[in-house]
């Protein structure tokens, strides 16, 4: 029998609450409270009463035999509360000292680009990530806190408390099966994790079975989202409009325009030098004079790229009891590319389950992923140039296609030695990088006595790469292959880590201990062969398998690993709930080091002070809480390689450089012989006797990388949470830097070894602050904003290492960070001969050309003119997100940027200069001239006798930009709509990511996270998309 | 658990296990690659950049001046800029990785008896060969070089300046080695790669020919050493005498793969393919020189001849070479009558392209004709239907052999020394056995229809007017067209001490023909040399000495 109840709803703060829903527990019977905040619904006595509304934390109350239920809610404070795992054991958020940042998972959620990594972009102050527009989302560089070291910058991830610097297993989670992603920022907090945290670490947990209920929650969600980089297109001459422009480049230069490229084009002109007049360029017919090829008239970029479409899709089971639960979770992806005939696609899964005995006394669970990706890349042509590159340089003269339907491509004088780059995107469709990762672990905890926890956990990261590249034979033009061939390169990695601690947490009065103790054993290989083949009779796709080759035969393949053996421990004491400590420690012994070194020890201390709960602050009614942090630590690198104090020698038969990292230059060190391997008979074939060289000196005393770091925070939070953040400043100083340099090459070949030598310092803040609204009616928002910045430096650096790094004799890199740029200051152009006579001299200077500042003032432009100009990474990253909530509606609005960096800007070198053998931009039609002499584009040239492409700031200029990188529409359909089939939520949503950007002015590309010409532009995406759970 | 730890290389050797003569014999064949080790980047073997393209045989070539720009600044002696990170830099040091594997192969070599070791008196001999090869490579090129020997420890390496010799004084250190080559090594070793002892004398002879010009501190020739002269005619003299060597009927016989190691080579670096390496141990270093236009090569089109080169080969009603007037007006091959290696030598629109009529060359096969004009090489290069031939990406390699030391080359030296020392007569048979090989060198040169591309008319000196002066100026022209494109041109005007001179005479008629010339000049007393790599100076903490005016 039902029974009537009512009441009023209030906040904590006596504001009245229109619009809470209240629901009886495990029906469909619900009510919403009015403006006034009063309610009334006709129930169950036995039933309990569930009140939620946006902002507020939830509350459930049985009804018992009231009919007057009046309610209290808390502000939600942002989960003040939630448990964050800091490292082998976990702490409550309001406990903790060291600077970490509890990632907002919520736009983790809906993502098109399927990878954790990518959304996490902007979001996190101190972590900074630069991003491509390739299909699989990987990323080009993450840096948490800058760069302090001169090698790998990569963090370490910990997945489920497996240790792994692998990214890619990461970027694999499927964003649903994540709990929470945590960022140990600063060494109090990471130096539990060692020899291996100078770079800052990543820790994720992933679910496990929420409901204790028997009951099972099925969640599916799906998107489909479209990617295009029209907007991020470089605009390029057309055929007639680059004959004009090579015409006016030759005239300048005196040079007779038919002499360079009357193959190409008919000049109508009156071969007057002193007065040039063209009357009209007429693109000759066919390329190169060849019958089958008619001239063309391309807009490369249109015709390699398309609408790329992604769709993702993503199934989790989960269910429990109160002893055991399961969740399964199962993830397809797939994006067509938007760069032709490239795609990826990602078929992953993941089972974590646990169980429980002796009244949770016992705990065995397993956390397993397994991901299965393919992926066929952007590819290049036969010289090594990547095909993005090609769609914004290749001549337009040179069609898609030729006559009888074959690939178009340029034949004669006048073209460059490039390839149709549809045509090697066509060719390398059957190319493929597939990549299987079996990634988890399985765990037991017992607790003999109370509050004391034994753990072992054995995990694994398995990790296979297997990569088909298929060259095929082809005719193009003039630049074809006759020699088909396959390759073969696959690699297994595994990593074993078995774990084993010890927790115990007790309470003497108002001190609170929290103990921690344990041993780890970490054990990596690598194994790896490269076969090739060539000469397949046939070229298709089922043919290419090394046995049906009949050509030459290669294989190489060799194998490397390391040892790492650990001891750590870690105390958290609390006194009172006001004073906060942990101290850890952590002995890393390496098998990457020599007996001296093997061995090295990482400290760390770090206190807290809860103003807040002091007594003098409880009359301040505002501030609701208040927490000083301190914190001093030790972390280390040691990324070397695993081989890096030996001396050895190595039997290289037939090696070429390009098989092995620090050559001379990797496109023409494919063509570098390095061997050992020599044809003493003159027999000219067949099997060569062969040698041994030195490949490495040995170094017994190298160890490790070494970074000290102290870090000062405060986190706050005003009017009852509504405004919270927090605020660090961190400096650190890294030293023994891990470098290779460099020795006088008469020391001779294989010598080079690796040393402990250089020093940096860096240090920056990073400060967030939100604001979380009082619901009004149907009405709430958050408002959120943070920002970031480092400043790193080098500080010592050896003499001899010097050269490998921006600077010349009288200006080091000391001082500045290897990401500086360095090179010359350029000042305008030059007028006429009299600006060019008074100025400094300067080889190839004359009107028009670009003036270069004379920085030392010996009155000449040489090397010694070159300074620091800028750098490559940013002085401040910004972003901010506004979240809006109305009814069943959701918006939120995400944007971050970047201010105070310099870069490359691509599209100045191709649209302000002729490039002889590319296309060039319609900027060159502005170039100065006696006449357009505000021009501050260079007089046109074929010859840039003035050197002008060498490192100036008139290319690399600010790159700073803000984009407004996510916005996202949602709306969930009425329960009382979808519960007639059985839903218990149903959400559609439209997504846009980089729907606009604001940019420099100086930086005429579209696009400044754009600085490669070659990457795949970043895409703009419109994504729609569905949840649903039942 | 501490064994945990332990981690061995895998497929690895230390330097405590290759202490064996197997051992011994394995560095001996690396050091052997070693010298083969070379790049397009860095060159070691074809010195056509630094010989051909800086002398007046020869342009970059390619896709413009700023294709592969630093060729450009070589032809350009523009050699002085900071953005210079290729080429000579990585030429000097792949020859000093050279040089280290000869000296690791001698270290292990002087650790065993020759009980445990009992080739060592001739491998030691070839070691030092090689090492001589290196070091005398280096000074052409360098001038000031540090010599490094086995004895050194890396630490005493990098206290080892390079000018702690004076510039006679390392041509002897440099000769120790081929001195000690010729003492120990058989005059023929049954495996034809490895260096015998009539190479060794070979050597030694260019060696003391180059030493006999006396260079002051900024390369001026001050004075030709008489001893050192006659030192040339006696090894060249045990070479020609030995009988194991001889001129190839055809000269063509010099730029195939298929006639490679025949009885005018005298020390090759070996190239190989279908070797068991991934593409072969093949020769790249003129990888960019094939036509560009040509479907069957289709990359690069550099290091094409110069119009100068062309006129060079002009002949007179004499058969003779037009030596005051052959630059005046560019050679008419349809008119004029001209030597035949000019069809060994250039690439010309119509006329047989390496010998194969069916394929003739065409001008469309030039890549950039409005820079560098519409001739090309075509000694460096091979048929595409060569079995020696394999395209790699755009670039083609070839197993075709680079000969280093070859007996047309030892006739010419021996020549020089005879006319410098006055005794020009005994100069005159030596060079018109080379003019009559080169008349009879016709037999690849037919078209299609039978008849040749260029009228031909070469005939030796005669003794009449073969006077010191006109027969140094026959040797230096004989020279020029034996190696033109070979790169030795470059050398020898630097040795003779004409660089200057005949360069800017060069340049001044050539940059009208060819405008990309005009802002090159060759500065005298710092041009014969290239500077020694800035990065090395830096690495040695300022003891290596710039080269004078760099």
């Amino acid at each position: 029998q039902n029974v009537p109840v009512s009441g009023t709803i209030k906040a904590t703060d006596g504001e009245i609450l229109p619009g809470v829903s209240i629901l009886e527990k495990g029906t469909t019977n619900g009510a919403v409270s009015d403006a006034a905040g009063k309610y009334s619904i006709s129930v169950n006595p036995a039933a309990t009463l569930v009140f939620s509304s946006v902002g507020m934390v939830a509350k459930e109350l049985p009804v018992g035999n009231q009919s007057t239920v009046d309610v209290t809610l808390e502000y939600d404070q942002k989960n003040l509360n939630e448990v964050v795992v800091v490292g082998y054991t976990s702490s409550k958020r309001e406990d903790l000292t060291g600077a970490i940042a509890i990632v907002d998972m919520a736009p983790l959620k809906n993502i098109s680009s399927g990878n954790p990594m990518q959304a996490l972009q902007g979001r996190v102050p101190g972590l900074y990530i630069e991003k491509t527009g390739t299909p699989s989302g990987a990323n080009s560089r993450i840096l948490i806190r800058g760069a302090n070291t001169l090698g790998n910058t990569d963090p370490l991830y910990i997945i489920d408390g497996i240790p792994t610097k692998r990214p890619e297993v990461f970027q694999s989670l499927n964003p649903n099966s994540i709990e929470s992603v945590q960022v140990l920022k600063d060494a109090s907090a990471s130096s539990i994790y060692g020899s291996r945290a100078s770079n800052g670490v990543i820790i994720v947990t992933t679910k496990n079975g929420a409901n204790a209920d028997g009951k099972i929650t099925i969640d599916f969600n799906t998107s489909v989202s479209a990617q295009s980089e029209k907007y991020a297109r470089f605009k390029m001459l057309n055929a007639v409009d680059r004959g004009r422009a090579l015409w006016q480049a030759s005239v300048n230069d005196g040079v007779n325009p038919e002499d360079g490229y009357g193959a190409l084009y008919q000049f109508d002109w009156n071969k007057d030098f002193a007065n040039p007049v063209l009357n009209g360029v007429t693109v000759q017919p066919l390329v190169g004079g060849n019958a089958n090829m008619p001239a063309g008239n391309t807009d490369w970029q249109k015709e390699l790229y398309k609408t790329g479409i992604v769709t993702n899709n993503e199934l989790t089971i989960s269910g429990g009891t109160k002893t055991s639960s399961l969740q399964i979770n199962l993830g397809y992806y797939k994006n067509t590319g938007m760069l032709r005939y490239t795609d990826y696609d990602k078929l992953s899964g993941r089972i974590n389950a646990l169980t429980s005995a002796f009244n949770g006394k016992l705990k065995i669970g397993a956390n397993m992923q397994v991901a299965s990706s393919n992926e066929t890349l952007a590819s290049t042509d036969i010289g090594g140039a990547a095909t993005t590159g090609l769609a914004v340089t290749l001549a337009p003269t040179i069609p898609v296609y030729a006559k009888d339907g074959s690939w178009g491509g340029g034949i004669g004088s006048g073209y460059s030695d490039r390839n149709n780059p549809l045509h090697m995107q066509e060719i390398n469709k059957w190319d493929n990088t597939h990549r299987l990762t079996l990634f988890g672990n399985v765990f037991a905890e017992i607790e003999p006595v109370k509050n004391l926890f034994l753990r072992t956990s054995l995990g694994m990261d398995n990790a296979g790469y297997y990569f088909k590249n298929i060259e095929q034979s082809f005719e193009e033009g003039s630049f074809g292959r006759s020699n088909n061939s396959l390759t073969i390169d696959q690699n297994r990695y595994l990593s074993a880590t078995w774990s084993n601690t010890v927790r115990y947490n007790f309470d003497l009065g108002e001190h609170h201990f929290k103990l921690l103790g344990g041993i780890e054993a970490i054990k990596n290989d690598l194994n790896f062969e490269i076969a090739r083949k060539e000469g397949f009779a046939q070229q298709t796709e089922d043919y290419f398998v090394l046995n049906a080759g009949t050509g030459n035969a290669n294989i190489t393949g060799t194998g490397s690993g390391s040892r790492l053996l650990s001891q750590f421990a870690r105390i958290d004491y609390g006194f009172s709930d006001r004073y906060l400590a942990a101290v850890t420690i952590r002995r890393d012994g390496s098998s990457r080091f020599g007996k001296e070194n093997a061995y090295g020890i990482f400290p760390a201390a770090s206190v807290g002070w809860r103003i807040d709960r002091e007594a003098f602050m409880q009359d301040l009614k505002s501030v609701s809480s208040l927490k000083l942090r301190a914190g001093v630590g030790r972390v280390g690198n040691q990324e070397i390689g695993d081989l890096a104090r030996f001396g050895l020698f190595d039997t290289r038969y037939g090696s070429r450089r390009s098989q092995f990292p620090d050559g001379h230059n990797s496109f023409f060190d494919q063509f570098y012989n390095i061997g050992t391997a020599y044809d003493l008979n003159g027999a000219n074939t067949g099997n060569l006797p062969s040698g041994i060289v030195s490949i490495q000196g040995a170094n017994p005393n190298l160890k490790w990388e070494t970074t000290d770091e102290a870090n000062f925070g405060l986190d706050f939070g005003f009017f009852n949470g509504s405004i919270q953040g927090s605020f660090d400043y961190f400096t650190r100083k890294t030293s023994d830097i891990l470098i290779t340099p460099p020795i006088a090459s008469a020391v001779g070949e294989g010598q080079l070894k690796v040393v402990n030598g250089a020093q940096k310092s860096n240090n920056g803040f990073e400060f967030s602050v939100g604001y979380y609204a009082r619901p009004k009616g149907d009405f709430t928002y958050n408002v959120m904003a943070g920002m970031s910045r480092f400043r790193d430096k080098i500080t010592v650096l050896p003499e001899e290492v010097r050269a490998a790094y921006p600077g010349n004799v009288t200006q080091t890199i000391l001082g500045h960070s290897q990401f500086d740029l360095f090179g010359y200051k350029t000042d305008g152009l030059f007028q006429n001969q009299q600006e060019v006579d008074a100025a400094p001299t300067q080889v190839g200077a004359g009107p028009g050309r670009i003036r270069y500042v004379d920085s030392n003032g010996d009155g000449r432009i040489d090397d010694l003119d070159r300074v620091f100009f800028g750098t490559t990474l940013p002085a401040f990253e910004y972003n901010l997100k506004i979240e809006a909530f109305y009814k069943n509606f959701d918006l939120s609005v995400f944007g971050s940027g970047v201010a105070g960096r310099s870069g490359f800007d691509a599209y100045t070198f191709y649209n302000n200069f002729i490039r002889g053998r590319e296309n060039s931009g319609p900027g060159v039609f502005d170039a100065w001239t006696p006449q357009n002499s505000g021009s501050r584009i260079p007089a046109l040239s074929l010859s840039d006798a003035n050197n002008e492409t060498r490192a100036s700031d008139y290319f690399n200029v600010n790159t700073s930009y803000f984009k407004l990188r996510n916005v996202q529409l949602g709306y969930a359909i009425g329960s009382k709509a979808i519960e007639k089939i059985k839903l218990q939520r149903l959400r559609v949503y439209v997504m846009a990511e980089n729907l606009f950007l604001i940019k420099s002015r100086e930086f005429a590309g579209p696009d400044p996270e754009r600085v490669d010409v070659n990457a795949i532009p970043i895409p703009r995406t419109i994504t729609v998309g569905l949840n649903v759970s039942f | 658990c501490s064994d945990f730890l332990d981690y061995e290389p895998k497929g690895l050797l230390s330097s405590e296990n290759i202490k064996s003569a197997s051992s011994a014999e394995a560095l001996a064949t690396a050091a052997y690659a070693g010298i083969g080790n070379d790049e397009m980047i860095g060159p070691m073997t074809s010195m056509w950049v630094y010989g051909s393209v800086r002398s007046d045989d020869a342009y970059k070539g390619g896709g413009g001046v700023s294709d592969v720009a630093e060729i450009d600044f070589y032809e350009h002696y523009n050699l002085t800029r900071p953005d210079l990170g290729s080429m000579h830099p990585f030429t000097w040091e792949n020859f000093y990785k050279a040089i280290s594997r000869a000296n690791a192969a001698l270290a292990s070599m002087n650790a065993l008896t020759e009980a445990e070791f009992p080739l060592k008196q001739t491998r030691t001999a070839e070691m030092r060969f090689l090492r001589g090869h290196s070091h005398f490579m280096l000074k052409m090129l360098f001038k000031n070089i540090p010599y490094i020997t086995e004895n050194l420890t890396s630490e005493e390496i990098l206290k080892t300046s390079n000018v702690e010799l004076t510039n006679d004084q390392l041509w002897d250190k440099i000769a120790e080695d081929f001195q000690f080559a010729v003492d120990n090594l058989p005059a023929r070793q049954s495996q034809i790669g490895r260096a015998n002892k009539m190479a060794a004398a070979a050597y030694l002879a260019k060696l003391r020919l180059y030493q006999a010009y006396e260079q002051d501190d900024t390369h001026r020739v001050t004075n030709i050493n008489k001893t050192r002269l006659q030192e040339v005619v006696t090894l060249t003299q045990q070479v020609i005498a030995s009988g194991q060597y001889s001129l190839q009927p055809d000269f063509a016989e010099n730029f195939i793969a298929e006639t490679e190691n025949g009885p005018e080579s005298i020390f090759a670096i070996q190239y190989s393919i279908n070797d068991g390496t991934a593409v072969g141990r093949l020769s790249y270093v003129t990888g960019l020189n094939y036509p560009h236009g040509a479907p069957q090569y289709g990359c690069c089109g550099f290091h094409q001849p110069s119009q100068n080169l062309a006129n060079a080969y002009k002949t007179g009603a004499d058969g003779l070479p037009l030596f005051e007037t052959y630059n005046d007006k560019n050679v008419d091959f349809a008119n004029e009558t001209v030597d035949p290696r000019v069809d060994h030598t250039i690439g010309i629109d119509g006329h047989p392209y390496k010998y194969d009529a069916t394929k003739p060359f065409s001008n469309s096969w030039i890549r950039d004709p409005g820079v560098y004009g519409f001739f090309h090489t075509m000694k460096d290069q091979q048929l595409a239907t060569s079995a020696s031939y394999h395209k790699e990406g755009p670039f083609i390699g070839s197993s075709k052999n680079i000969d280093i030391l070859r007996y047309d080359d030892v006739l010419l030296m021996q020549a020089e020394a005879y006319i410098e020392l006055g005794q020009q007569a005994l100069a005159l048979p030596l060079i018109n056995q080379i003019r009559r090989r080169a008349a009879n060198s016709t037999g690849r040169l037919k078209k299609t229809d039978g008849t040749f591309a260029s009228k031909y008319n070469i005939k030796e000196y005669a003794s009449a007017g073969w006077t010191q002066d006109y027969a140094r100026k026959a040797l230096q022209w004989e020279r020029r067209l034996e190696f033109a494109t070979e790169s030795p041109r470059f050398f020898d005007l630097v040795r003779w001490g004409i660089a200057e001179k005949t360069l800017n005479a060069y340049l001044e008629k050539e940059k009208a023909r060819r405008p990309f010339l005009s802002t090159a000049r060759f500065t005298a007393g710092r041009d014969e040399y290239l500077p020694i790599p800035q990065r090395e100076i830096s690495f040695t903490k300022g003891l290596y000495k710039q080269n004078p005016g760099f």
